[in-house]
């Protein structure tokens, strides 16, 4: 066998086991993801968030507001859109609200934070940003971890099966042998 | 045929990737509402009124100069947002406005920013005009009580605010947002208008 003939066979099966080693990376994360996912486990989305007229005069007089959670769980990627119906301008930490608009907050990493918030009683709003496993997650493991399967068992192939042409590529290489040895 | 479908999935992958309209990575305010207009003082002792500068877009940040650790690293992440800018910079303008004006005088201001960037302006007067303006911008400030009247810190807020070239409020900032964030934000704004 001529090294370019080993390097095409190599090839050919390292193609191969790729492709059945993304196939069988894909079907035991699938398994494995469906079996352990929750409800944040989902692709980023928009939250909007309305402070309603007059929200502005409850606070500063002391009465309660609308009923909103003081801590409100994210996925990267969601947005929060603060909707201003009220007569004065709010701030829910970076978002500066002026009356009458919107401000979004996009949920750019994992973390915990509290903001200082003007439609709040308690003056502070919590947010939980959290990594959910989206498809493009899923894809990011299968990238990884579908090459390193397929390496390990070619070379894992290589011990049991050594590369070897077919019984027609062997009559072609020994004809082509004989007729090279012919023209000699 | 694997290679094939590896080209494939790249192809499809890049495709949704860079076919995507622009998203504004700062808080986005819809629709965009007028900037409050005010007129202050600036480190050269002249008038700088912001209805006056719609040629440009403007980064505003509310500060001052003996702040220890917020103020300084705005104000560099200001000095490279314009190094990203290049020749775009030219139609911004960074304002620090003081939330310290009996120290920030237009002198004090002027010598301060000429650490960052001396195009930089910095805006001053006295209180009662100033209270104005950080009302008007929702921003927060106070002074923290110390023995030594002339050696004090303040508590302020930390967002920075980007009016576009129509003299809109279009986006704000939390303290910490990477200068190549707002960069970018403020390239595409240029565009934009």
């Amino acid at each position: 066998m001529t090294p370019k003939q080993a390097i095409r066979l190599g090839f050919r099966r390292f193609v191969t086991l790729l492709l059945i080693s993304s196939a069988l990376v894909w079907l035991v994360s699938e398994a494995a993801f469906q079996l352990q996912k929750d409800e944040n486990d989902r692709a980023p989305q928009v939250y909007e968030l309305v402070i309603p007229f007059g929200t502005a005069a409850e606070v500063s007089a002391g009465q309660k507001v609308p009923e909103i959670p003081e801590e409100m769980v994210f996925v990267v990627g969601d947005m929060l859109v603060v909707r201003n119906e009220d007569v004065s301008d709010h701030q829910l930490g970076p978002l500066w609200i002026p009356a009458g608009a919107s401000a979004s907050l996009l949920m750019e990493k994992a973390e915990r934070t509290a903001y200082s918030c003007s439609f709040q009683n308690t003056k502070y709003l919590g947010l939980l940003v959290q990594e959910s496993t989206t498809i493009g997650t899923r894809f990011a493991a299968l990238a990884l971890a579908a090459p390193a399967t397929a390496m390990f068992l070619f070379v894992y192939s290589l011990i049991i099966w050594p590369l070897n042409p077919r019984e027609k590529d062997k009559k072609t290489v020994s004809t082509s042998t004989g007729e090279i040895g012919a023209d000699l | 045929m694997g290679v094939a479908i590896l080209v494939g999935f790249g192809i499809v992958y890049t495709t949704l990737t860079y076919a995507r309209p622009y998203t504004y990575q700062g808080s986005l305010i819809e629709p965009p509402v007028p900037a409050p207009d005010f007129e202050l003082v600036d480190q050269h002792r002249q008038p700088f009124r912001l209805s006056e500068h719609k040629d440009k877009v403007i980064l505003i940040f509310f500060g001052y100069s003996h702040c220890p650790d917020v103020c300084p690293v705005t104000l560099t992440d200001f000095k490279k947002i314009k190094a990203q800018l290049g020749d775009q910079s030219e139609d911004v303008a960074f304002l620090l406005i003081t939330t310290d004006p009996e120290r920030d005088t237009p002198e004090q201001l002027m010598n301060y920013l000429k650490n960052f960037d001396p195009e930089f302006v910095g805006l001053t007067d006295e209180r009662s005009l100033m209270e104005p303006v950080w009302q008007d911008y929702g921003v927060y400030q106070a002074k923290v009580e110390s023995d030594d009247p002339d050696n004090y810190l303040v508590d302020h807020s930390a967002r920075t605010y980007i009016i576009d070239k129509n003299g809109n409020l279009r986006l704000t900032y939390l303290f910490g947002t990477g200068s190549e964030v707002i960069a970018k934000d403020v390239a595409y704004m240029l565009k934009e208008n």
